[in-house]
């Protein structure tokens, strides 16, 4: 029993070692090990044995067993191995063939522009408010300290519609206003993007739609360099922190004092030429506008009903697509509506 | 608003660079936005000496001129002017030289001669109008001497960006304060030398002024002229007037229009001699009246617009144009010089209704200084007695029925410093007021009162001074600071508003393989007609930019179908668009009267995979805009919905209800369809369009009254049994679904289809030839589970017989 055991155990090596596919393998496995295989008859004659040799022709055919088992797990790995190594050296598998593509979405480059701004405001504490955008003078103009007739209606080229008094907001200012009548007396600050129009010939440049992000915090004591300092952190995070930032007098209605806030041209790095040439982006300025602010004018505070005696307030507008265009070099303002799948596809 | 540097310097010594001018107005708040060289396309014009002029051998009327430009070599020049003559300084463009008109001067040959440069005309150098010949130039200038030189001619025009504030900018003297206040330079007003002649006669006598409304004119002055000459103006105001890019266009005119950039205050010129009676009435038109201004149009007016009247008729559009009938010509003598305030809403309104914006009515809008008129008048008056021989008469025609009232306000430092986040001190703030021509009581160190000068209409508060002390010290140099401000912490719920479900839809639309289109709200009336839009409660636009753009969309899909139109001509085949917008509905019961609805509009045409290879080619359908809109549902916790055929549309065929049901029973969110063929056709669409429509604003209210909750795993292995149905084609596999469901068999988990066969018999040709209906198989999955224990196989059977034996019973079907 024990010679027969070790032959059966040289013979099986013996063959495993000539073994060279799975399939031979699988033959070789039931040869020896399967429930009809050598060794499981083998092993049927173990009852038959005189009682004194059992336990060493039992330990032995153990072993016998174990031995094969752990032979058969090295051989199916070392094939294995070599399975896969035949399948990619004859090219079984072309690893260079184009993969197949999930669908990619894309947000439209404005969708992407304002979510970085919303991050920026978000993370100094701005909560975000939407209103409408069809309004009214009133609230497009008047509350903003804009009469009618008054010059200052030149900065914004209107739609009206054919009901009288009604129009498409010129800008998200009128949403200061909803955003004081909703804190009113408390203090707060939000950012209100969205929409808006203005009558003007469509060029590289210019556009009748586009969207505008309005800030705007109201509170005591807040000052002009409260509203520099979160400009300039704006400005820094979203254009870079090499950037130089410059605020610039200038007016609007509904602020007082007003500034227009510049950054040192990207293209030209602030030097007005590219390689001898005027710079295109900044007009040999050096500069170039981002957005306008200003501090919260007492009759816009008045026309909504807090003190403007007591509190004081910052607000701020700034062009989505003006950002986007600085930011990734679009040279022409129409493609943001022409949504060519082109162009929507280049930004992610 | 231009700027000649060199006018500039007569009123104020800057000696520094341009550069240096452009950024210190521009930090003061007067945006240089360009430095021009008004004359850049004469630039290289030169003087030249014609030394010589012989008649051309084979022209009668050309010359053959030998001109010095100041070279080793003098040039020979061929001439067709009648003027020219040997001894001339005339201009002189060289060989490689480009003309303002574009034309670059090559040698030539004119006649058999050669022809090495051009002498040139007043007109071809754009210098006036004058080509009956060439510019015959001073015989002090030196041959090769740059012709911009030896005129003096600007080169240095800042244009400056003037805010609607800043009236008082609107001038050569306006930019002088500034740059004197920027620098800390000496302001110099002209000198005044008017010489007035008694004999010629006493305006105030010779004029009788009546003003209707003081508010609407608060001061009318008149000087009378005789005896001018009209006439080419003197060249250095030609030339000063040029630099700016204004027209010169007689002596009497220019006058006006130079005092008008100088000094900032419109002035019109009459001619007496035209004027019935001696008589200026400043009144209102009457509704319908009409005047024909000197550019000759007939102007229909309104009885709220102003006009100057003679003793008979309106003379003049006030502050906006002079009338036809009245106005300066070559045959005037006799001027009389209107010198007025007007008020600025009246001038705003007229100018704009008859779109005729003027300088002189761009001023008056603003608002002009009162005071300084009177200054304005008298240099004018001096200026055109110098340049047209005119004797000007004693005194002025006055009515001020409303004097400049000066205006006083507080001013409290600790408010300025509080409002500019600085510590300005007293003495800054005081220097800086009295700079800009205030006055200042200080008497109370907490409140001075300060007196705004008349030229600075909008220093009406005390806000607006603290904006000059900031401006003046430096907006730059105020510190920047993260603030403190506080703020409730009551912060609006992101995700709980509309702004953070839109944000979340367009994850989802990003997420399912969609591009986010954002197209224009407004479309043409011809595009919702196309679509069969009711034309009830459109929203229009009173003045669109054009007809395609004239109506606010009232459904989302307009925009998305100009989309494929767009797409389809760049070639773009395979679309998958969504855009989250709103739509616009009249609607009375809103402030706006209109009712501003967000959909999301799902668009799917072409290949549904936007490359071929490794994908089976295959075409957008029903079931791709479907899916989309069940995972959305399934999203936002809606269920999968229930999708019902409407039989009518108006631009869509086949068009499905999508409802979700509630506990107040199925909402209609939204529809899916086709774009029907002839519709989808105006929009050069190949392939099916399919579209779906949902209402935003409506899932989100669904949405928040849904949670997600959590549920146990399954603890006990499932059993899976499938059933394969042959149905008529025409059954839908929505009843199978649901008559599976009905028989209730027990255990059962979830239900799906799995696979949908419909054998060739299916194309209908074939099915009607047999004479039967055409049939499919359906192949749903039910999966059976016990909560708390393993199923044995025996009791799935019975369940599963139950319902291969009910099928039958319920459905025309076999198993």
């Amino acid at each position: 029993m024990l010679a027969e055991l070790r032959s059966l155990q040289n013979t099986a090596l013996q063959e495993l070692a000539g073994v060279e596919s799975p399939e031979a393998l699988e033959t070789w496995r039931q040869s020896f090990l399967g429930k009809k295989g050598q060794l499981t008859t083998l092993l049927r004659g173990l009852g038959a044995l005189p009682a004194e040799q059992r336990p060493e022709a039992g330990r032995m055919a153990n072993e016998t067993k174990q031995a094969l088992e752990a032979a058969y797990a090295e051989r199916e790995e070392a094939l294995r191995g070599q399975m896969a190594e035949r399948d990619l050296t004859a090219s079984a598998l072309d690893v260079r063939l184009p993969g197949r593509p999930p669908a990619l979405g894309h947000l439209h480059i404005s969708t992407q522009t304002l979510r970085e701004i919303y991050a920026i405001f978000g993370s100094m504490g701005f909560d975000i408010l939407t209103s409408s955008e069809v309004e009214d003078d009133v609230t497009n103009f008047q509350m903003l300290n804009i009469p009618p007739d008054h010059p200052a209606r030149d900065m914004w080229s209107t739609f009206y519609l054919t009901r009288p008094g009604l129009l498409l907001r010129t800008h998200t200012s009128p949403g200061q206003i909803h955003a004081m009548h909703k804190y009113h007396p408390e203090p707060f600050r939000v950012i209100l993007p969205g929409k808006c129009y203005r009558y003007e010939q469509v060029t590289t440049r210019s556009e009748e739609q586009f969207h505008q992000v309005e800030g705007m915090a109201v509170g005591r004591n807040i000052t002009m360099a409260d509203l520099k300092g979160v400009l300039a952190h704006f400005a820094h995070r979203m254009f870079g922190s090499e950037r130089a930032v410059r605020f610039r007098p200038s007016y609007f209605p509904f602020t007082e004092p007003s500034a227009e806030v510049d950054i040192s041209c990207m293209l030209c790095g602030g030097e007005g030429h590219v390689a001898g040439e005027p710079c295109r982006v900044c007009k040999k300025t050096g500069w170039v506008e981002i957005l306008g602010c200003g501090m919260v004018d007492p009759n816009v505070f008045r026309a909504v009903g807090y003190d403007p005696e007591a509190y004081t307030g910052f607000a701020f507008g700034l062009g989505v697509e003006r950002v986007a265009m600085l930011k990734y070099g679009i040279g022409d303002l129409r493609m943001f509506f022409e949504n060519d799948v082109r162009f929507l596809e280049q930004f992610s | 608003m231009l700027i000649s540097l060199q006018w500039l310097r007569e009123f104020v010594p800057f000696t520094g660079t341009v550069q240096e001018l452009a950024e210190r107005l521009t930090m003061q708040g007067l945006e240089v936005e360009a430095i021009i060289d008004p004359f850049a396309s004469i630039a290289k014009i030169v003087v030249g000496h014609v030394a010589e002029r012989t008649p051309h051998p084979e022209s009668d009327h050309l010359s053959v001129c030998t001109v010095d430009v100041g070279g080793p070599e003098a040039l020979q020049i061929v001439c067709g002017a009648p003027n020219v003559a040997a001894g001339q300084n005339v201009p002189v463009a060289l060989i490689g030289t480009s003309m303002p008109g574009g034309m670059e001067i090559k040698k030539a040959k004119l006649r058999g001669v050669v022809s090495t440069g051009m002498i040139c005309s007043e007109r071809e150098l754009g210098l006036s109008e004058e080509h009956d010949g060439i510019m015959v130039l001073p015989a002090s200038l030196r041959p090769g001497q740059l012709l911009t030189e030896a005129l003096g001619l600007e080169r240095e025009v800042l244009e400056v960006g003037i805010t609607p504030n800043r009236a008082d900018c609107l001038s050569v003297l306006g930019i002088a304060r500034e740059t004197a206040l920027g620098f800390g330079l000496p302001l110099t007003m002209p000198a005044l030398n008017l010489k007035e002649d008694p004999a010629a006669g006493n305006a105030a006598q010779a004029v009788r002024l009546e003003i209707a409304d003081g508010e609407l004119c608060p001061v009318y002055r008149a000087r009378v002229l005789t005896g001018a000459r009209i006439g080419k103006s003197p060249d250095w105001m030609r030339y000063r007037l040029l630099a700016i890019g204004q027209r010169p266009i007689s002596n009497i005119v220019d006058v006006t229009n130079y005092i008008l950039m100088e000094l900032g205050q419109p002035l019109h010129s009459f001619d007496r001699a035209l004027l019935k009676g001696d008589v200026i009435r400043v009144a209102p038109a009457s509704d319908g009246q009409t005047i024909t201004t000197l550019d000759g149009q007939e102007r229909k007016l309104l009885g709220s617009d102003l006009l100057i009247w003679d003793a008979e008729r309106p003379v003049a559009l006030a502050g906006v144009m002079g009338g036809a009938n009245s106005s300066i010509t070559d045959a005037s003598t006799e001027v009389l010089l209107e010198c007025a305030i007007f008020r600025p809403g009246t001038i705003r309104k007229t100018a704009r209704r008859l779109a005729l914006p003027s300088e002189s009515s761009y001023r008056f809008e603003r608002g002009v200084d009162q005071v300084g008129s009177v200054f304005a008048l008298e240099r004018a008056a001096q200026l055109m007695a110098e340049v047209s021989g005119a004797k000007v008469m004693a005194g002025v025609a006055t009515a001020e029925p409303k004097p400049w009232a000066p205006r006083e306000h507080i001013f409290r430092l600790e408010r300025c410093n509080a409002l500019l986040g600085i510590s300005l001190t007293a003495e800054f703030c005081r220097s800086t007021l009295t700079g800009l021509g205030c006055s200042v009581d200080d008497s109370d160190a907490a409140c001075w009162r300060v007196g705004s000068p008349p030229h600075r209409l909008d220093l009406e508060r005390e806000v607006d001074l603290f904006e000059e002390c900031g401006r003046v010290h430096g907006l730059d140099r105020i510190p920047a600071v993260l603030p403190k401000i506080s703020k409730s912490l009551d912060s609006v719920q992101m995700s709980d508003t509309e702004f953070g479900f839109i944000q979340a839809l367009k994850a989802w639309g990003v997420g399912s393989g969609l591009r986010e289109a954002v197209n224009y709200s407004f479309v043409g009336t011809e595009d919702l007609d196309r679509l069969n839009l009711p034309v009830e409660g459109r929203i229009k636009i009173a003045n669109p930019l054009s007809e395609d753009q004239n109506v606010l969309r009232t459904e989302i899909a307009p925009g998305l179908l100009n989309n494929v139109r767009h797409n389809l001509a760049q070639g773009n085949a395979s679309l998958r668009l969504f855009e989250v917008a709103k739509a616009f509905v009249e609607d009375a019961a809103s402030d706006t009267g209109a009712r501003e609805n967000s959909r999301l509009g799902v668009l799917v045409h072409g290949a549904r995979h936007s490359q071929e290879w490794p994908w089976e080619q295959s075409e957008a359908d029903y079931l791709d805009v479907k899916g989309l809109v069940e995972n959305l549902l399934a999203h936002l916790r809606l269920g999968a919905g229930s999708y019902v055929l409407e039989p009518e549309h108006p631009y869509l065929a086949p068009c499905v209800r999508v409802e979700v049901a509630t506990k107040a029973g199925p909402k209609l969110v939204g529809r899916i369809g086709r774009v029907e063929p002839k519709i989808a056709d105006a929009y050069h669409a190949r392939k099916e369009v399919w579209l779906a429509d949902l209402d935003v604003d409506l899932l989100r209210a669904l949405s928040r009254a849904t949670k997600p909750s959590f549920k146990s795993l399954p603890k006990f292995p499932p059993v899976r049994r499938d059933v394969t149905v042959i149905c008529p084609a025409t059954l839908h596999a929505e009843a199978v679904e649901a008559a599976i469901r009905e028989l209730k068999p027990k255990n059962l988990e979830s239900l799906a289809l799995v696979a949908v066969y419909a054998p060739e018999a299916a194309s209908e040709d074939k099915a009607a030839s047999d004479g039967k209906a055409a049939e499919r198989n359906l192949t749903f999955r039910l999966t059976y589970r016990h909560a708390e224990r393993t199923l044995v196989d025996k009791e799935v059977d019975k369940e599963h017989g139950k319902v291969l034996a009910g099928l039958p019973q319920k459905l025309p079907v076999r198993i």
